[in-house]
C-alpha cells in the first residue's frame, strides 16, 4: 500500500465534505486570527508599561483568557457537529473493510491537514492584521502611534500550543467516538433520533422559573451595588432558563398547538408544527446557544459603545469641575489658607477660576431603613441598605443657590441622590428631623457619587448639624470634623490644567496632609484608556461570537436541511407542489432562525434596569444615551443576522432539492 | 369505460455523459377498465418503474400520451400537476414512504390536508377506511413503533381517503413478510371487490397471480398478458410463472 494512501483519503473525505469542512477550517482561522491578535496586543511592547498601561494590559490579558476559552468551546463543540454528521461515512468505510484503525489513521491525516491549515494561515493572517489591530486599539484609547512592526514569539507559541492541544484533543475525542460504535450503529447514526420528544413539565417549569426570577432581579434592582452580585446572578439564571426554555418549553407550546384540531390541520401548521416538534429535541441545545450568544454580542457591544460614546459625561460626572479639592479634618484658618493658594496658583498659570463652589461638609456612612438611620460599623463590607448621610450648612446652602432661606432647629432641607425616603420626617439614631423642602438639584456632587449607595444631602443649620454629629458618634472617640470642598472650572489648555493640579496638590499638602486634588484633565487619560480599553475588547469579542452565532446556524440549517431532504420527497409524491414547499420551508426556517433573536431581545429589555445600575457605578448615568446605543447594536445585529438567515437558507434549499 | 388509457407511450433517457441514449419504453399501449385489478411484471430494467413514473404524472414520456378519464395527463401544467395527482392518484410505495414526524392518523391525513379539507370531513372519512383497513387501535402511534404490515396498510389508508380515481401500487408486497404480504393482497383484492381500480407493479408472481389481469413487459414493449378471469389462484400461479420462464429463455411472443 503506498505511504500516500491515508493522505489521499484524507484529503478527498475533506474535499468531499466541503459544505461543512470549508466553513469550520475558515472558523478556526478566523478563531486563531483572533487570538493571536488578543494575545499579541497583551503582550505588545509598544503599550508601554506606565499605571494607564498596566491596567489596559489587564484587561486584555483578561481578554486573552475569555478568547483562550471560547475558543477551545467553540471549535469542540462545532468538531462534535462534524464528527456527528460524519458517522454514516465511517460506518461504510468499516463495512467495506478498512478497521477502526485505519478510520482512526484517516481521521489523523485529516485533523493534521486541517490543523496544518488552520494554524499557518491564522498566524500568519494574525500577524498581518496585528498592525492594524494596535492602529485601532491606540486610536480608541487616544494613545500616540507608534511605528514599527513587532511579532512576540511568546505570542506565536501560546497560539500554536493552544491551537495544536485543541486540535488534538478534538481528534482523540473522534477517534474515541467512532471506537465507541459498530457499524451498523454508525451507519444508522444519522437517522437516529426522529422519535416523538416527551413533554418534560418539570424542566419547562425549572426554565420558567429560573427565567422569571432573572427577570425579577434585574427589573427590581434598585441600587447601582446590588448589581454587580444581582447582575450574575441574573446571567446565569436566564442562562439556564433559556436552555430549559428551548428544549422543553418549546415542545409543551408546540404540543399545545397540535392539540388545537382547527389549527394543525392547516397545511402550514401541519408541517411546521409536526417536523418542529421532532427537531427540536436535537436542535435546542443549539438554538440556545445561539439565542445566549446574540443576547452576549448585543449586551457587550451596546455597554461598551455607549460607556466610549459617553466618556466625556461619565468624565464630568465623576469630575463635575475640572479641578476639585477635598480636604478633611479641616480648621477655619486651614480653610482660608487653602483658598489663598488655590487663587494664587491659577493667577501664577494665568487660568482664571470660574463656576466656584465650595462649602463645608460632614459624611457618615449609615444603615437606612425606611426613613430609620444608624450608624455603619466601621469595617469593608458595604451593604446594600448602606447610605451615605452628607450634611451641609444653611449659610453655605443660601450662598451658593444664592437662596434666603431659614432654617430652624430641627429642620432640614432634603436632596436625595440615588434612594428615596418617603414621608416628611427622617429619624437619625432617634432624632427625628422635620423635611421641609425637598430640593430638586444640588450643586454638583462630584466624588460622592463615585460611591453608589444612596446618597442624602441635608441642608441644616448650625445646631442640628452637631447633634446629629455627636448623636452619631456617641460611644467613638473618632469625632467627624468638618470636611471642606472647592471646586472650579478653568478657561486652559489642557497641559496647564494638568500643571494647575500638580502645584496644587503640592501646595495644599503642605497646609494639610488630608487634602485631595482632583483633576479632570490629569484623570482624562486613565478614563480613555480604561474605558476604550473595554470598548475595544467589547467589539473584539463581539465579533468573535457574531462568528460563532453565524457558524452555529449555519451549521443549524445544514443539519435541518438534510432531516428534511427524505420528508419533503415524500411529500412531494404524495402531491405537494414544489412552490408549497417552498412556502412552508421558508415559513419554518424563518421561525426556528429567529426564535433565538426575538428571546435575546426580550432577554435584553428585562435586562435594560439591571445594565443601566451596572453602568451607574461605572459612573455612566446617560440612560438615553445607551438607549440608543442598545437599539442601534439590536438593529445592526438583526441586518447581520438576517444577511447569515439569506445565505444559509439558500445552502438548505439546495440540500432540500438535491 | 376505460379509465386509463395509454398510447404509444415512448421514452428515451440520455446518458449525461457521452451522449448515449437508452430506450426505457419503445413503444406501450394498453388501457384499463374502470374497476379493473392490473399487476404489470417485468425484470428489472424492462421498463416498468417509467411507466408508472409516466403514468403517476412524475416523469414526461418523449412521445405518446396518457388518458386518465379522456383527459391526457401530459398536457397538465406543471402547477397543477400536484394538485392533479392528488386528487386522482393514490399511491403505495415499497418502502411505504411515511413522514416519521406524523402519527399514523396524521400521516393519513396528509393528502387532505393538502387539499384544503376541514378537521371534520378528514375526520369522517378516516373512521371509515380506519375500520375497514383494521388500524383503528394504531393511530395515534408513529411509524417508528409499528410492524411493516402495518405500515403498509396506513399507506393504503392514505392513498383511499382522497377517494383516487386509480391506485398505483409499486412493489406495494417488496418489504413484508409472507404473512403481512398475504394479508395486504387480501385487502386489495376487498378494495378492488368494492370498485376500486388498482394498478400494481411487482415482481412477485403471488401478488401479481391474485389481480384480475397481469401483463408481461419486456425491453420496453408489452410482451403478454393474461386475463385470470375463472381461474384459481393456483392456476394463476403457473401460468404466470409459465410466461415468465418463457421470456427468460427467450420464446416467441404469443397471443
Amino acid at each position: 500500500m503506498s505511504n500516500f494512501f491515508y493522505p489521499k483519503i484524507a484529503v478527498n473525505n475533506i474535499q468531499k465534505n466541503n459544505k461543512t469542512y470549508i466553513p469550520y477550517i475558515l472558523a478556526c482561522i478566523c478563531t486563531i486570527i483572533m487570538f493571536y491578535n488578543m494575545s499579541f496586543l497583551s503582550a505588545a511592547k509598544n503599550i508601554g508599561n506606565l499605571s494607564d498601561s498596566r491596567s489596559l494590559r489587564q484587561i486584555l490579558i483578561f481578554g486573552e483568557g475569555v478568547v483562550g476559552i471560547f475558543s477551545i468551546i467553540f471549535l469542540f463543540y462545532n468538531n462534535r457537529f462534524l464528527i456527528k454528521r460524519r458517522k454514516k461515512e465511517f460506518g461504510l468505510f468499516n463495512i467495506l473493510g478498512m478497521e477502526k484503525k485505519h478510520i482512526a489513521r484517516v481521521m489523523f491525516f485529516e485533523m493534521t491537514i486541517i490543523m496544518i491549515i488552520s494554524i499557518i494561515a491564522g498566524i500568519l493572517a494574525g500577524i498581518l492584521l496585528s498592525k492594524l489591530m494596535i492602529l485601532i486599539l491606540f486610536k480608541i484609547i487616544t494613545f500616540k502611534v507608534v511605528f514599527g512592526f513587532e511579532i512576540p514569539i511568546k505570542s506565536v507559541i501560546h497560539t500554536a500550543i493552544l491551537f495544536s492541544g485543541i486540535f488534538i484533543v478534538n481528534l482523540i475525542y473522534n477517534i474515541f467516538q467512532v471506537h465507541l460504535s459498530n457499524p451498523i450503529e454508525l451507519l444508522k447514526e444519522t437517522n437516529a433520533g426522529e422519535r416523538e420528544p416527551k413533554t418534560k413539565w418539570i424542566i419547562a417549569a425549572i426554565g420558567a422559573v429560573c427565567l422569571a426570577a432573572g427577570y425579577y432581579i434585574s427589573l427590581t434592582t434598585k441600587y447601582p451595588l446590588a448589581a454587580v452580585g444581582g447582575f450574575f446572578t441574573a446571567v446565569i439564571l436566564v442562562i439556564i432558563g433559556t436552555y430549559c426554555i428551548f428544549i422543553s418549553g418549546s415542545i409543551v407550546v408546540l404540543k399545545m398547538l397540535r392539540k388545537n384540531k382547527k389549527y394543525y390541520y392547516k397545511l402550514n401548521h401541519f408541517v411546521s408544527i409536526s417536523s418542529m416538534l421532532h427537531r427540536m429535541k436535537q436542535h435546542a441545545a443549539g438554538l440556545s446557544n445561539i439565542c445566549i450568544l446574540s443576547t452576549m454580542v448585543i449586551v457587550m457591544l451596546s455597554t461598551t459603545i455607549s460607556m466610549y460614546a459617553g466618556i466625556e459625561d461619565v468624565l464630568r460626572n465623576r469630575y463635575p469641575r475640572n479641578i476639585s479639592v477635598y480636604v478633611s479634618k479641616v480648621s477655619e484658618s486651614q480653610i482660608k489658607k487653602i483658598n489663598n493658594a488655590i487663587e494664587k496658583q491659577t493667577s501664577i498659570l494665568n487660568a482664571a477660576p470660574k463656576n466656584i463652589i465650595n462649602y463645608h461638609y460632614i459624611y457618615f456612612i449609615t444603615i437606612q431603613k425606611g426613613e430609620r438611620f444608624t450608624i455603619k460599623e466601621i469595617d469593608n463590607y458595604f451593604p446594600p441598605d448602606a447610605a451615605e448621610l452628607v450634611l451641609v450648612t444653611i449659610d453655605d446652602y443660601n450662598r451658593i443657590a444664592n437662596e434666603s432661606e431659614s432654617l430652624s432647629k430641627g429642620e432640614v432641607l432634603l436632596y436625595s441622590l440615588n434612594g428615596n425616603i418617603e414621608g416628611d420626617v427622617i429619624n437619625i439614631s432617634g432624632l427625628k428631623l422635620n423635611i421641609k423642602r425637598r430640593l430638586s438639584s444640588l450643586y454638583k456632587e462630584g466624588r460622592l457619587t463615585s460611591i453608589m449607595a444612596n446618597s442624602y444631602f441635608l441642608v441644616a443649620d448650625m445646631d442640628t448639624i452637631k447633634e446629629v454629629q455627636n448623636l452619631l458618634n456617641s460611644g467613638r472617640n473618632n469625632v467627624e470634623h468638618f470636611s471642606y470642598y472647592y471646586g472650579f472650572d478653568v478657561n486652559a489648555k489642557r497641559d496647564i490644567q494638568i500643571k494647575l493640579t500638580n502645584a496644587l496638590k503640592n501646595d495644599l499638602t503642605k497646609i494639610n496632609p488630608k487634602v485631595n486634588v482632583e483633576g479632570a484633565e490629569r484623570e482624562r487619560e486613565g478614563f480613555y484608556v480604561l474605558f476604550g480599553g473595554l470598548f475595544f475588547l467589547g467589539i473584539f469579542l463581539g465579533l468573535l461570537f457574531i462568528m460563532a452565532v453565524v457558524l452555529a446556524m449555519y451549521y443549524n440549517q445544514i443539519l435541518e436541511g438534510y432531516d428534511d431532504k427524505e420528508r419533503y420527497n415524500i411529500m412531494k409524491k404524495i402531491g405537494m407542489s414544489c412552490e408549497k414547499i417552498r412556502q412552508i420551508i421558508k415559513n419554518q426556517v424563518l421561525t426556528v432562525f429567529f426564535l433565538p433573536l426575538v428571546i435575546a431581545v426580550i432577554h435584553l429589555m428585562f435586562a435594560f434596569n439591571i445594565l443601566t445600575k451596572f453602568l451607574a457605578m461605572l459612573n455612566f448615568t446617560n440612560v438615553n444615551l445607551f438607549i440608543i446605543c442598545t437599539i442601534i447594536t439590536i438593529c445592526v445585529f438583526s441586518v447581520i443576522y438576517t444577511i447569515v438567515y439569506a445565505l444559509t437558507a439558500k445552502t438548505y434549499y439546495q440540500i432540500v432539492r438535491e | 369505460m376505460s379509465i386509463l388509457e395509454v398510447k404509444n407511450l415512448k421514452k428515451v433517457y440520455t446518458t449525461r455523459f457521452e451522449g448515449n441514449t437508452v430506450q426505457a419504453l419503445s413503444n406501450v399501449s394498453f388501457s384499463i377498465e374502470k374497476g379493473e385489478y392490473v399487476a404489470i411484471m417485468g425484470e428489472s430494467g424492462s421498463g416498468k418503474t417509467t411507466l408508472l413514473n409516466i403514468i403517476a404524472a412524475l416523469d414526461k414520456p418523449t412521445s405518446g400520451d396518457v388518458l386518465l378519464n379522456d383527459k391526457s395527463i401530459i398536457s397538465i401544467k406543471e402547477k397543477d400537476i400536484s394538485a392533479f395527482r392528488r386528487d386522482n392518484l393514490g399511491f403505495v410505495f415499497q418502502d411505504f414512504n411515511l413522514l416519521d414526524t406524523f402519527s399514523v392518523q396524521d400521516n393519513i391525513f396528509l393528502p387532505l390536508v393538502l387539499a384544503g379539507k376541514t378537521y371534520d370531513e378528514m375526520d369522517e372519512r378516516l373512521k371509515v377506511i380506519a375500520k375497514k383497513l383494521g388500524i383503528s387501535d394504531i393511530l395515534i402511534k408513529y411509524p417508528y413503533e409499528i410492524s411493516g404490515g402495518q405500515k403498509q396498510r396506513t399507506a393504503i389508508a392514505r392513498a383511499l381517503i382522497t377517494k383516487p380515481q386509480l391506485i398505483l401500487a409499486d412493489e406495494p408486497t417488496g418489504a413484508l413478510d409472507s404473512r403481512s404480504s398475504e394479508g395486504l393482497l387480501k385487502l386489495f383484492e376487498e378494495i378492488n371487490n368494492e370498485g376500486q381500480t388498482i394498478l400494481m407493479v411487482t415482481h412477485s408472481i403471488k401478488a401479481a397471480s391474485k389481480a384480475k389481469r397481469v401483463m408481461f413487459i419486456k425491453d420496453g414493449e408489452i410482451f403478454h398478458q393474461i386475463y385470470k378471469a375463472s381461474m384459481t389462484d393456483e392456476k394463476m400461479y403457473q401460468k404466470i410463472s409459465d410466461t415468465l420462464t418463457m421470456i427468460v429463455t427467450g420464446g416467441e411472443r404469443n397471443e
